[in-house]
């Protein structure tokens, strides 16, 4: 009975594997196929003639490197400075006091409600008033205003660090910075493995804000891939999308796989306690 | 925990530390990576900003520009956000491609677009007496589509209610060929596409006919205007469809739709457009213009199965619109007027012009370039000889300058595709449909004024 169950149980988990991870296969095999196989009728579940050609064709079709190297910037420049400043502003709401400090972190949390597109053309408006659309400046100013979601996980888990190593630390003579720097930070890479992994990951794919901000050759793969690979009549060259976008998910992958064991940790250690 | 009071890192350093990092970050963007687009080498002190298709002109072509016009060449990819946003902060490009028939009376009315007569009336290389006549969809006179001034200039354009055909899927399903001169109607046109359909297990393999090339809605105002009707009141603030002319267009429409044999809101083509899936023999008919006949050149085998046929006709009112008319404007508040002129007369006067003329994507917006059409094989021959007969019935179809024409075709793929699934009246639908894109001109009307 017991056998039959688990049975059921992993043929449920396999058919929903199967299902979640079908787009990818799906693009996968397209990254093989000739153009002329894209729409074959019957469908070629699997390409006749597999072929790397539509990976060359896709590095060499506009300047894949270079545009990789303007995503890799703004996000590594974006992940590393929203998870600092979201460690550090968690770190002021679970350990320091403050009034109306319980009021600031409610309304901190209620700007999660706001989707990004209602502040987009009012954002734009604002950078390009000071000069700095086309720079890489506001993802640094992002950066540095942190993350509600990210200052949420980083507040519950240092809320959760006992008050014995703080106060041996104040003891030792450290200040608030170096406590933070020391002895909160360095304990807390399971959130900092989160919090790059998520902020990496949306930068990387963001597609609107590097859209709107940045001319075409400063600008992102998310926004080059979606827009590049057309032929001189302005049509898609759908095989070459599909091998550009294998290549274009394999950092976010690498990070995932390099991070992944803080990033389980932290979603299993950080809920509401 | 000890922990050293002379550790690492003290707060001065910290700040020290912080204002580096400030710095640092300061100076990214003179560091700021940057992809060899072929552009910015210019020679002049002025930069051109052109906001156009990513790959509208290769580096050669951009560097040329820059010395003709002593100019840094700015290439921003077409985005309609971001359009919006550049607007808005009144620093727009210099030079925007646009879509006439859609663009034109709603960026004008708003006062966003430069008027074009005075520059026209001075040169030497655009004369308005050279313009074909469908350069009409840029022009606005305020209230209505088609007269006053010129806003835009169309790169080439079509008559976007005709439509190309295999001749050798007509010959296997034993169908007569439609006529080079005669307009069918579109009862006989449905007729054709339910015959020439094949089906495999229930499913479409070969679609009998692409109706809608350029848009629902488009396609119910022409069909309404060849009934002798007009979706849109005088003032161009709300529509009706629950005139006889309409209701005729949205039965159609649903009988087409509810057949299942071609691309519809109910069941949308997976290619997004026509051009793979006629190349793949996978369609009869596509309801496309003089353009398309591009795509089938580029196939030898196609050209010799594909012919060019007159636009139908729902009732006597022969109506023959472009639906597009796609070239640039220059916004109101661009920086550089006088070279974004220049670049116009070059663009559309000059050797681009003149090349895609010969190329057969799309018809010259210069009369003047129409000799340098093509016209080699059977294929090429057949559709100029078509298309000269269709000119005479080309006629602008204004639209509302107070709603954008994608959010009325929004407004349609919400009602429609459940009102024909329940077999809802035509009435019905067109009340439906009344109500809320009423509801939008009306907004629009309010901040346009």
């Amino acid at each position: 009975m017991v056998l039959a169950r688990r049975k059921v149980v992993y043929l449920l988990l396999i058919a929903a594997l199967v299902l979640l991870l079908s787009p990818f296969g799906w693009l996968l095999i397209t990254a093989f196929k000739a153009p002329s196989e894209l729409r074959a009728v019957p469908i070629h579940w699997w390409p006749h003639h597999p072929s790397l050609d539509n990976f060359s064709q896709a590095l060499t079709l506009f300047d894949y490197l270079g545009y990789a190297r303007n995503s890799l910037t703004i996000a590594g420049l974006y992940s590393v400075l929203i998870t600092l400043a979201s460690a550090w502003a968690g770190y002021g709401f679970a350990r320091l006091q403050a009034p109306g400090k319980r009021f600031v972190f409610g309304l901190m949390l209620a700007t999660m409600m706001t989707p990004q597109i209602i502040t987009l053309i009012p954002t734009y408006l604002l950078f390009a008033k000071v000069g700095l659309v086309n720079t890489y400046i506001p993802w640094i100013l992002w950066g540095l205003c942190g993350a509600p979601y990210l200052i949420f996980l980083f507040r519950q888990f240092f809320t959760n660090m006992p008050k014995e190593m703080e106060e041996a630390a104040v003891l030792d003579g450290c200040g608030q910075i170096r406590i933070f720097w020391r002895i909160f930070l360095p304990q807390s890479w399971p959130v900092i493995a989160t919090g790059l992994i998520l902020s990496f990951s949306w930068s990387w794919g963001d597609y609107i804000s590097p859209a709107l901000l940045l001319d075409d050759d400063r600008t992102t793969l998310s926004v080059k891939i979606a827009t590049g690979y057309v032929n001189e009549h302005g049509s898609g060259l759908f095989t070459l999308v599909a091998a550009g976008s294998v290549m274009y998910i394999v950092p976010v992958l690498a990070l995932f796989l390099v991070l992944q064991r803080g990033f389980i940790t932290s979603t299993a250690t950080s809920g509401l306690k | 925990m000890p922990v050293s009071a002379r550790g690492p890192l003290d707060r001065r350093r910290f700040l020290a530390a912080s204002a580096g990092v400030a710095l640092a970050t300061a100076a990214l963007p003179g560091c700021a990576a940057s992809v060899d687009s072929g552009s910015g080498s210019g020679g002049g002190g002025k930069t051109l900003t052109v906001m156009t298709l990513v790959d509208e002109w290769d580096a050669k072509t951009k560097r040329s520009i820059e010395k003709m016009l002593d100019v840094t060449l700015r290439i921003i990819t077409y985005d309609v956000t971001k359009l919006n946003a550049m607007l808005a902060s009144k620093n727009p490009p210099d030079v925007v491609r646009g879509i006439g028939a859609t663009d034109a009376p709603y960026f004008a009315a708003r006062g966003l677009m430069t008027d074009l007569d005075p520059y026209f009336a001075k040169s030497e290389v655009l004369k308005v007496s050279d313009l074909a006549s469908a350069n009409d969809v840029w022009r606005f006179d305020g209230e209505k589509q088609g007269t006053g001034p010129r806003y835009g200039l169309a790169k080439d354009y079509s008559q976007d209610s005709m439509f190309w055909y295999r001749t050798d899927m007509f010959e296997e399903a034993g169908l007569e060929l439609p006529s080079d001169t005669e307009p069918l109607s579109m009862d006989e046109w449905l007729d054709l596409g339910e015959r020439l359909t094949r089906r495999r297990l229930g499913k479409v393999k070969v679609y009998g006919l692409n109706a809608t090339g350029m848009g629902v809605f488009s396609q119910l105002m022409w069909m309404t205007a060849s009934a002798g009707g007009s979706v849109f009141a005088d003032d161009m603030a709300s529509v009706d469809f629950s005139s006889p002319e309409a209701l005729k267009a949205i039965q159609w429409y649903a009988r087409y739709a509810k057949a299942d044999i071609g691309p519809s809101l109910l069941n949308p083509n997976p290619d997004g457009w026509d051009g793979p899936t006629y190349q793949a023999s996978r369609m009869a008919m596509s309801c496309s213009g003089f353009w398309f006949g591009g795509v089938i050149a580029a196939e030898p085998k196609l050209t010799e199965v594909s012919r060019f046929a007159p636009a139908p006709q729902l009732g006597g009112h022969r109506v023959s619109p472009c639906f597009g008319g796609t070239g640039f404007w220059m916004p109101k508040d661009a920086q550089n007027k006088e070279a974004a002129w220049k670049l116009f007369e070059w663009y559309f006067a000059g050797q681009p012009a003149k090349d895609r003329a010969a190329a057969g994507w799309g018809l010259p917006s210069l009369d003047s370039l129409r000799a340098s059409m093509p016209k080699e094989n059977a294929f090429q021959k057949q559709a100029y000889a078509v298309q000269e007969q269709e000119a005479a019935y080309f006629s602008v179809l204004p639209v509302s300058p107070y709603a954008q024409t994608d959010a009325l075709n929004g407004v349609l793929s919400k009602v429609l595709p459940d009102a024909i699934r329940s077999g809802t009246k035509p009435g019905k639908i067109a009340d439906a449909l009344n109500s809320r894109m009423n509801e939008q001109l009306a907004r629009g009307k309010e901040l346009v004024g």
